[in-house]
């Protein structure tokens, strides 16, 4: 068997496979916990819902990743709250800007968008690599987190590595053919796709929908979220 | 045997000295002979200069017998070398060296020419090369390509039996080509499927660079034996290295300045094709490097997507235009809609079913008095 044979597979059949479990599965979790239902708010209103959800996305995208030291989560945690920070950023910025995973959008969308330069795209993968591996070591070096962490965690870390190492080897023709780097890469987004409605991961969706149903409890008693 | 040498019958061509030792030293840069180790099979004769490796050999050697068949091909390789504007080369490989039998190029038709076969096979049996242009039908016992009443399996066959080595040249031979695409209702293959127990090589292209395959011919009648190949039997000399690594575009597929449409100012300003869909990274062919027409221009140098056409099956490897990171399969939309919306059902289902549970459960503790539903 060839790589281009197995580049083929994973590229074809089984990315699709892949892509209709992660859809369906995510449309599963998603609806499971939606409707899980919460208490009824009998609280009179005093603000406006709408304000407090405005709110609390200006503090928590656009205000405080550029003033961390604010909080005290940052002061307690720098390390957790840079790395991971940064891992999450390099992690959008890849996924959505890279000319190559625009492509993939474009050929699943029917339309694209413009992309990041490729250096720029290089550095983000490099920042989120480095990223991980800190938060890797920090896991297995903190006595408390070394406590709660479990193998699914481990196996959320290593889902996610992988895709990132295989495809800055596949930019940067690392050790193998390139067919081979592009089939690794494209055999461990696949895996990706098909645990990401399994684990933990859903939170890319998930966290919108705490941050407005908070936000928006927050705005009716005219707190600060 | 008291045939002529390639040396004599050049020479009474009118062909001198100078001419020779040029030719001879044309022919090692086309087979790529630096990289290759030096002949072990001519043993003393072979001296450190690849020129005069080849010009023992063909002062030694009578001409390479060759045979030509024409499969299901559009005939397109034999264009492509007989068009070719290197006469010095492959014409002279072609005209002075071999080739007895070629159905486009030889002026016998009919019976006459399939006597010319035959006879070519009994004289040289087990000595001649056998070329593949086109890609064998297996469907229905190879009903769908028959040439002078016979089936192509059974031609192929025969002349493989006494063939001394096969070249399989263009996509079609080599791996079935655009015949093989789907849902290839001829059931093409490749030579290679087909026949076992030979020497075959591969010189995938569409059409095959002429320099490739006429370099091989050489290389076996210099050597004697076919070049050292990768797992798909193609020569390395030609198909070590992808279009990618020798494109003159790579500079600006590193800096990721892209191309967006065909007539951008990115396609003028010669920015790499890589988003119009060029399979340059993960095709191995020699067209960057020897380039096509005398090394005049080659499709990426020319303004268009490298099509990955020596590659298996590069007619169903996605669309030409688009990239190549896109996925090759995409469930539909209706798919993933059903998909969708099964997950919402059973997500729905399962949200019910807790909430059935919860009032159950609260019910059985109502009756104690001690806890309430909520």
């Amino acid at each position: 068997m060839e790589w281009t044979d197995i580049l083929r597979f994973f590229r074809g059949p089984f990315f699709s496979i892949s892509l209709i479990i992660f859809v369906g599965g995510m449309a599963y979790r998603l609806f499971r916990i939606v409707l899980l239902g919460w208490p009824r708010d009998r609280v009179e209103s005093r603000g406006s819902k709408a304000v407090g959800v405005l709110r609390t996305y200006l503090k928590g995208l656009v205000f405080f990743p550029f003033i961390p030291w604010v909080r005290r989560t940052f002061a307690r945690n720098s390390l957790t709250y840079i790395a991971g920070g940064l891992f999450h950023l390099s992690l959008f910025l890849v996924i959505f800007f890279a000319t190559p995973h625009v492509l993939v959008w474009k050929s699943l969308l029917g339309f694209g968008w413009p992309t990041l330069p490729s250096p720029v795209v290089d550095g983000l993968s490099t920042i989120g690599i480095i990223s991980l591996l800190l938060l890797l070591v920090n896991r297995l070096t903190h006595p408390v987190l070394k406590l709660i962490t479990r193998s699914p965690v481990w196996l959320n870390w290593t889902l996610v590595f992988l895709p990132f190492v295989t495809g800055y080897a596949m930019t940067h023709r690392l050790l193998f053919r390139y067919e081979a780097l592009f089939s690794l890469h494209m055999i461990t987004v696949d895996i990706l796709l098909i645990w990401i409605p399994l684990g933990r991961i859903p939170h890319f969706l998930f966290y919108f929908f705490s941050r407005t149903i908070h936000g928006a409890q927050a705005g009716k008693r005219a707190v600060t979220p | 045997m008291g045939e002529k040498t390639i040396y004599q019958q050049l020479k009474e061509e009118g062909f001198s000295r100078r001419d020779f030792m040029k030719f001879c030293g044309l022919l090692s840069g086309m087979m790529g002979l630096e990289f290759v180790v030096p002949a072990q099979a001519l043993g003393a004769l072979a001296g450190p200069d690849p020129s005069l490796l080849v010009a023992e050999a063909l002062k030694s050697k009578p001409r390479l017998p060759l045979i030509w068949l024409e499969l299901q091909d559009c005939a397109g390789c034999t264009e492509a070398i007989s068009r070719s504007q290197s006469p010095s080369l492959v014409n002279l490989v072609l005209d002075k060296i071999s080739v007895d039998y070629q159905e486009t190029l030889m002026a016998a038709a009919g019976f006459q020419a399939e006597q010319a076969r035959l006879d070519t096979m009994k004289k040289y049996h087990g000595q001649y090369v056998l070329v593949v242009e086109g890609s064998p039908s297996t469907g229905e016992n190879g009903v769908f390509c028959t040439i002078g009443g016979r089936s192509n399996l059974d031609l192929l066959r025969e002349a493989a039996e006494g063939a001394a080595a096969i070249i399989a040249t263009g996509n079609c031979a080599a791996f079935g080509g655009i015949p093989k695409a789907k849902p290839n209702p001829t059931g093409a293959r490749g030579v290679s499927e087909i026949i076992t127990g030979k020497p075959i090589v591969n010189i995938p292209g569409c059409p095959a660079i002429p320099e490739v395959t006429t370099g091989t011919i050489a290389h076996f009648l210099v050597m004697g034996e076919l070049p050292k190949t990768d797992s798909l039997r193609r020569p390395l000399t030609f198909y070590g290295h992808t279009i990618h690594d020798h494109c003159l575009r790579r500079p600006f597929y590193d800096a990721g300045k892209f191309a967006g449409g065909f007539d951008d100012d990115g396609a003028r300003a010669g920015y790499c094709l890589y988003k119009l869909g060029c399979k340059g990274p993960t095709t191995y062919n020699a067209c960057a490097s020897l380039k096509w027409e005398q090394g005049l221009s080659y499709p990426v140098q020319s303004g268009h997507p490298c099509l990955g056409c020596s590659e298996p099956d590069f007619w169903d490897g996605g669309g030409f235009y688009q990239g190549q990171s896109a996925p090759l399969d995409r469930p539909t939309s209706a798919v993933i809609g059903t998909v969708a919306g099964v997950g919402t059902a059973l997500g729905i289902a399962m949200a019910g079913a807790n909430h059935l549970k919860k009032r159950n459960a609260g019910k059985r503790t109502t009756p104690s008095g001690k806890g309430s539903p909520e």
